[in-house]
């Protein structure tokens, strides 16, 4: 026992006085937040450069073109800084193109030549108005054909589009009603029409210290989401950060021949313990300061009553059990390896593993007690991360969910463990060549 | 009493037979060297001793202990592994408290300055090991083998790699153990450090024993069947009367004697081709025997 303590503390002191340790604690939620923060820091950077846009209007009398016209026109006189007098917005052209004769064949082609030109960088991309965009047609389900398209081979910036799609909407609708001979001035008519946007929101509640009632502020609407992925980025985060590094020691312990003088001072079994126990106590050392910045963040932005003292237990509960169950996966790994690059072969079952509440996240997050997220929940590998998950999302999960996850977790992960002992007493030893997956599973049945 | 007692243990990994029914016993006190050439099985059979490997038939007991092994009794056995086994990132002074506590023993500080001391790395206490020149690795890959004064020292090519100042260090090291009680079993491919260095010489060919004893009791069973000579200029050996074989050594020559050769009627030949500087009748070296055994062309070994 007293031996498996002193490799868990060289272990984890191995681990937590480097300075790549440090480095990485943070780094990483810094690479976490950087995107986010890229992006806010650019929101008001455009690329300014002038783009060119073809129009087919095909009503009758391409009435629609005016309207579009006029609306770039006004636009334009926006893209240039009054101040500075420079540009801060694209300016846009546009190029009015007849239209071609009706029949699908001729329209057709027509898109395909002005396809050629966006593809030879005339043009940014061109916009296709359908003549029966007064009355589009109704497909079969009753629902109106969309008939107005915009083509570009750049479709993510789709500034123009959204720019004109309201100012064509209007003429559209203005000659709707002249054709319907609507008398009404278009003012009141706009004002009939206008779209009734649904906002989604949080719950109103009273507030305890002075019984006012509180409406749904902004952290009631992101915290529900943020909390829950936030929770399980961290909990998968602190697994690779721990558990890679700890199987590459396992590596270097084989390479340097250093487990033979450890095998002979500690049982197989004891130094595998050891190690996991080492990792484990990483882990928290991690997620504490992770936490705890986080609590501490909450504290001062509002967000406390999303991140609950027992949904903070239970992460620590779920987050250690996945830092025995992975890591006595990754001790495998690194046992059966002889040297770094073949631990790449063997590592993408267990990332698989890792990786598979990632890929559930959003499906989870929706529905967080749908039958589809409840039965993964209790898929013991997946567990700790989607259980988390389900729980951090208000209402939350029955009470005996997590209780029967953390059974189902804590046997997987002696079976895992005692697994990798027997991967680990084979291998550790073994030099030359690496083992197989077949050669692994062989060390775990045998005698 | 012996410290290590093997009786007919065997060892295989897969279809390869590492140790043959190997039974040996190793004395208290005394320094033992094993020899034999590369996979022959030395380092199976210490890891053996060292429970690494558990052998497939046999019984290996270590020290005093009784029929049942106890894993304690590793606390008591210390094992120094062919080159490295060492964290490189870790400082010396740390990386021998370490070993040192994984042994159970506790309060090592004094006798890890004393050690660093005697094998002059005092300056390199606290440096990390991935720092240190390969022989002075190599010290403090010895001194983690011995901080925590184990009764029986396993030592795999101690000598390797050190120079002849430290392989002296390293040798005054391991006689001053040997003084203060300790049994130490070590393997080496160094002919003249097992002749001058052990009470007992074993030798492990193909996974059998095919020495074992003291190097006179060894040499012993071969007799007087060696000369050695030095002759004036180049002069021709071959069909000498009465040699089996000749070993060329560049300056001098060693003559294996075929069983009842004359001696006298070789110096006799001898003097007929050249002028004999050296003529001298002994008993073949440890380097010689082992030659013997495990050369491929030799056959009629003893």
């Amino acid at each position: 026992m007293r031996k498996m303590f002193v490799v868990a503390l060289r272990e984890y002191f191995a681990a937590v006085r480097t300075k790549s340790f440090l480095v990485t604690l943070i780094i990483m939620p810094v690479l976490m937040s950087g995107s986010i923060l890229m992006q806010w820091l650019l929101r008001d950077y455009h690329d300014t450069k002038t783009k060119r846009f073809a129009i087919v209007d095909r009503t009758a009398g391409a009435r629609l073109y005016p309207s579009i016209e006029s609306t770039i026109q006004h636009y334009n006189e926006h893209t240039i800084d009054p101040a500075t007098k420079k540009p801060i917005l694209p300016r846009f052209e546009i190029e009015q193109i007849p239209a071609s004769a009706s029949d699908s064949d001729a329209v057709a082609e027509q898109r395909l030549e002005l396809s050629q030109r966006v593809h030879k960088g005339e043009l940014f991309g061109f916009l296709d108005i359908g003549a029966e965009v007064l009355q589009p047609p109704s497909d079969a389900t009753g629902r109106p054909k969309k008939v107005v398209r915009y083509q570009s081979n750049r479709p993510t910036n789709l500034d123009f589009p959204h720019l004109i799609e309201e100012p064509i909407l209007f003429a559209i609708q203005e000659l709707r009603f002249e054709r319907e001979r609507v008398r009404e001035p278009m003012s009141k008519l706009r004002a009939i029409l206008r779209p009734v946007p649904i906002e989604a929101m949080g719950l109103t509640r009273r507030n305890p210290a002075n019984g006012a009632i509180e409406d749904a502020s902004l952290q009631s609407r992101i915290a529900p989401v943020a909390v829950p992925i936030g929770f399980m980025l961290l909990m998968f985060m602190v697994i690779m950060m721990t558990a890679t590094p700890m199987m590459q020691g396992v590596v270097e312990e084989k390479m340097q021949r250093i487990a033979e003088v450890l095998l002979g001072s500690v049982r197989p079994f004891d130094l595998m313990l050891g190690k996991l126990l080492g990792m484990t106590a990483v882990s928290l050392t991690i997620t504490t300061v992770y936490l705890g910045g986080a609590y501490w963040a909450a504290q001062e932005y509002g967000f406390a009553e999303y991140i609950p003292p027992e949904l903070l237990a239970w992460f620590v509960v779920f987050q250690s059990l996945a830092a025995l169950m992975y890591g006595s996966l990754f001790i495998a790994v690194g046992a059966a390896c002889t040297d770094m690059k073949e631990t790449q072969n063997l590592m993408w079952p267990v990332m698989l593993l890792a990786m598979m509440p990632m890929f559930l996240m959003s499906s989870v997050l929706q529905e967080p007690n749908s039958v589809v997220a409840t039965t993964f929940s209790f898929v013991p590998f997946s567990t700790p991360m989607l259980m988390i998950l389900r729980q951090s999302v208000p209402p939350g999960v029955p009470w005996w969910q997590p209780l029967l996850g953390v059974v189902l977790v804590l046997l997987t992960t002696l079976l895992c463990v005692w697994a990798a002992g027997r991967i680990f007493r084979v291998g550790l030893l073994m030099q030359g060549k690496g083992a197989k997956l077949g050669e692994m599973l062989r060390w775990v049945f045998r005698s | 009493m012996s410290a290590v007692a093997i009786e007919a243990v065997s060892k295989s990994f897969r279809q390869h037979l590492a140790v043959d029914n190997l039974s040996l016993q190793v004395p208290r006190g005394s320094i033992y060297g094993f020899i034999g050439p590369n996979g022959s099985g030395k380092t199976t059979t210490l890891r053996m001793i060292m429970r690494i490997f558990y052998p497939d038939a046999g019984v290996i007991r270590v020290l005093d202990e009784a029929n049942r092994p106890r894993p304690s009794i590793l606390d008591r056995v210390a094992y120094l592994p062919e080159e490295r086994g060492l964290y490189k990132q870790m400082g010396v002074r740390e990386v021998l408290r370490f070993y040192a506590e994984l042994k159970g023993f506790r309060n090592s500080r004094a006798d890890i300055d004393a050690w660093l001391k005697r094998m002059d790395l005092l300056a390199w206490a606290d440096k990390k090991v991935q720092t240190l020149s390969k022989g002075m690795a190599q010290k403090v890959q010895f001194i983690a083998t011995v901080i925590a004064r184990p009764e029986l020292i396993l030592l795999d090519e101690p000598f390797s790699g050190l120079d002849p100042v430290n392989a002296e260090t390293l040798r005054d090291a391991i006689l001053e153990l040997r003084r203060d009680g300790a049994t130490i079993v070590f393997s080496t491919h160094d002919m003249s450090v097992a002749e001058n260095l052990c009470d007992f010489i074993f030798m492990i060919y193909k996974g059998r024993k095919v020495l074992d004893g003291t190097l006179e009791s060894i040499q012993d069973a071969y007799g007087n069947d060696t000369v050695r000579v030095h002759l004036d200029g180049t002069a021709r050996f071959d069909d000498l009367p009465g040699v089996a074989k000749v070993t060329d050594l560049g300056r001098a020559q060693e003559l294996r004697l075929a069983p009842e050769a004359d001696t006298q009627e070789i110096l006799a030949e001898l003097m007929r081709r050249g002028r004999v500087r050296h003529f001298e009748i002994g008993r073949p070296t440890l380097h010689d025997i082992f030659v013997r055994i495990a050369s491929p062309e030799e056959t009629n070994h003893a």
